[in-house]
């Protein structure tokens, strides 16, 4: 017997009430015993057990029997011969090992999407990208970048003529060939410094301050076979994709939309999208080493200028501070690799 | 007592509080199984996994000692996801294909969405019951186009100038457009507070820019994503990024929470269930951002674990400040009779899971 409420047929109306089996018969009764409703246990259907939830039985005609009392709702349902397939899942979710187990599957699969999936899924997307859009994303990034950040370059017409020409040399090791490539020169001013950086359409930008640094041809060589690297392997489409990935994957894994929890993404996303950009430099400069050697160079022209470059970033201000690029611990660990491949 | 003939005693209004009876652990268990379940499944489960969340928080959903219910059928939510995963995957092959197809898909969207919002929000009405009887909505297509659509291009069409007002019509069609056994909700308030709120949440938004133009200047520089430097393209973003990202990030939820919450305030407090039964919401701007903004925070330090206790926080505190004034003990409400819920829409806007947060 059930203590509950019974709610008249399509109505809020309600009177305390109990629910008893007689025999394969559900019967609710009022506090005096007075038959309210009765019905063939198979025609009622009984909610299934949540947590602390109250239990309903819905009853064919409209009706509805409603009590707090889980317990007494199971036997009912064995005294009446039903069913009770959603037990396991109230089971499951209240017991602590089962719980355990759904935490740890949880965490090494969301470790293996944020170290496996999320590569493969942006390098799958960037492949499938149409040009188009690469371009109009290089055009409008570059053209940000002209507006808020860079001046036009100061360099003399015989430097950028230079310039001009070992991209082109470069190029010649690349699959794209001179004709994928487009040298833009830029001054960087105090916010960029001596930098370059690839767009995906195979737009290269490379400021005057960078040029300045380099003590020789090879090493802007080497630059330029690093970038034309990021192109060829789609490396930019690859981490806007990775950026969007964790605020997608969130929204499906919890279905929740809504703007706060987009905002609260983006940071997650920004994270994971620098932890993979590593391997993206390794690769670059793996590249990069390739095509110096194969033009008779050698790759530690690339890792002097890599020295110098985080001794002209970090050396007046230090680095953790004032400097936006903050420290990079791995530039040792890339200038050692690049030189071992000089051997 | 003693007085003879006097009105009957339904007309004495009685107010009862809403409140939550969830639990952040108990709901921590179905939350990580929900999730567990949905990966081995490749995402099956997640039909269920919704069922089950709404049927939680519905269900410790409390006033007057009666729970609220959710019935909605997982196997109908499976469906309606399956025909929205085609739906993408179609887009996604025919913009492949070619590009001009989005001249097709435009328009498409132009008339799907507002379908699927009504589908979405007669859905998860029709299964929501609270003693034994089912709510409705009863907004029209045409409504929702003019309510998401029209409005807001108006409103934006006007310089910003309307966009209070066409808030207020779409308040207005989610609200009044439910209904309760039958019986409507009506919510009806002044233009002026809606502005009012709006110039207010205006105010702090230019403060808060007046100020992070100033802070944020030297910081632009990095919010390029596509930047690729040849010494120092990895490793983390500056600590100082981060945090202007963070401050940002803060300043921005804090006033749009403030903002919807005052608006919540006016449209809930002043809707009255079938011309008698009273509604009130008293919730305070700051301590929803509050809520809002320390969840996040504790939930991404704990790598989403806080996550489930979050969710019955928020619930907790938004009932908690929610009431209803009756003019009876509500016997008087009985079911309207549905037609037989078949029609896909209301499946496939299960999936996207539009979240109108009123």
């Amino acid at each position: 017997m059930v203590e509950g409420n019974y709610f008249f047929p399509l109505s809020t109306r309600f009177v305390a009430a109990r629910a008893r089996p007689v025999n394969r018969l559900l019967r609710i009764e009022d506090m005096q015993g007075e038959t309210l409703a009765e019905f063939r246990a198979r025609a009622v259907i009984v909610s299934a057990r949540m947590g602390r939830l109250p239990r309903s039985i819905a009853l064919p005609d409209g009706g509805r029997f409603e009590t707090p009392d889980n317990d007494g709702v199971d036997a009912l349902k064995r005294a009446l011969g039903l069913g009770n397939p959603g037990r396991f899942l109230d089971m499951i979710e209240r017991s602590r090992n089962w719980i355990a187990l759904s935490l740890a599957m949880a965490a090494v699969l969301s470790y293996a999407f944020i170290e496996y999936g999320i590569p493969a899924i942006a390098l799958a997307l960037a492949r499938a990208t149409p040009p188009s859009v690469g371009t109009a994303i290089s055009r409008q990034t570059l053209d940000l970048m002209d507006r808020a950040m860079l001046r036009p370059s100061t360099l003399k017409p015989q430097d950028r003529a230079r310039a001009q020409a070992l991209l082109a040399r470069v190029a010649q090791q690349s699959p794209r060939g001179p004709k994928g490539y487009h040298l833009e020169l830029r001054h960087g001013g105090a916010g960029i410094g001596a930098n370059a950086f690839a767009l995906p359409d195979g737009t290269i930008v490379m400021t005057d301050e960078l040029w300045a640094l380099a003590r020789n041809d090879e090493e802007i060589e080497g630059v330029l076979g690093h970038e034309m690297s990021h192109v060829e392997r789609r490396h930019g489409l690859q981490e806007l994709y990775q950026a969007s990935m964790i605020p997608a994957a969130l929204a499906v894994v919890t279905g929740d939309i809504s703007q706060v929890s987009q905002l609260a993404a983006v940071l997650p996303g920004v994270l994971v999208e620098t932890h993979h950009a590593r391997d993206f430099e390794q690769q670059a400069d793996d590249d990069a080493a390739a095509k110096l050697i194969a033009m008779g160079a050698k790759p530690s022209r690339l890792a002097d200028l890599l020295e110098r470059l985080e001794t002209s970033h970090c050396g007046k201000t230090g680095c953790g501070s004032a400097s936006w690029l903050g420290s990079h611990p791995d530039t040792d660990a890339r200038v050692a690799r690049l030189r071992a491949e000089t051997k | 007592m003693s007085d003879a003939g006097a009105a009957p005693p339904a007309a004495a209004p009685r107010t009862y509080e809403f409140e939550f009876r969830g639990d952040g652990g108990e709901y921590f268990g179905i939350w990580i199984v929900n999730l567990a379940l949905t990966v081995v499944t490749l995402g099956i489960y997640s039909a269920w996994a919704t069922v089950r969340t709404r049927r939680y928080f519905r269900g410790n959903t409390v006033l007057a000692d009666h729970a609220f219910d959710y019935h909605a059928s997982p196997v109908r939510i499976l469906i309606g996801r399956a025909i929205a995963v085609g739906i993408l995957v179609a887009y996604n092959i025919s913009i492949a294909i070619s590009p001009i197809m989005l001249i097709f898909w435009g328009p498409l969207a132009l008339f799907l969405i507002p379908w699927l919002i009504v589908s979405s929000l007669r859905f998860n009405a029709r299964n929501t019951s609270y003693r034994n009887v089912r709510f409705n909505f009863t907004g029209t297509y045409g409504g929702a186009a003019k309510a998401y659509f029209l409005w807001p291009i108006i409103g934006i069409l006007t310089g910003g100038l309307l966009i209070p007002l066409a808030r207020r019509v779409r308040d207005y069609f989610y609200i009044n457009n439910h209904t309760y056994g039958g019986r409507p909700f009506r919510t009806e308030f002044d233009a002026g507070r809606i502005y009012g709120i709006y110039i207010l949440a205006l105010a702090m938004w230019i403060g808060f820019i007046i100020v992070a133009a100033m802070l944020v200047f030297g910081f632009a520089a990095g919010m390029t994503p596509i930047k690729i430097e040849p010494g120092h393209g990895s490793g983390m973003p500056s600590p100082l990024l981060i945090l202007a990202v963070l401050i940002a990030e803060i300043v921005v939820i804090a006033i749009g929470v403030w903002l919807t919450t005052q608006i919540f305030n006016i449209a809930v407090g002043n809707t009255v269930l079938d011309g008698r039964h009273r509604l009130g919401a008293g919730l305070s701007g700051w301590h929803m951002s509050w809520i809002l903004i320390t969840n996040i925070v504790a939930t991404m330090l704990t790598l989403g674990i806080f996550y489930p206790w979050a969710q019955v926080r928020l619930a907790r505190y938004r009932l908690s400040c929610m009431s209803l004034e009756a003019r009876s003990n509500l016997d008087e409400f009985t079911s309207e009779a549905f037609a037989t819920q078949s029609a896909v829409g209301e499946e496939i806007a299960g999936f996207f899971d539009l979240d109108f947060g009123l």
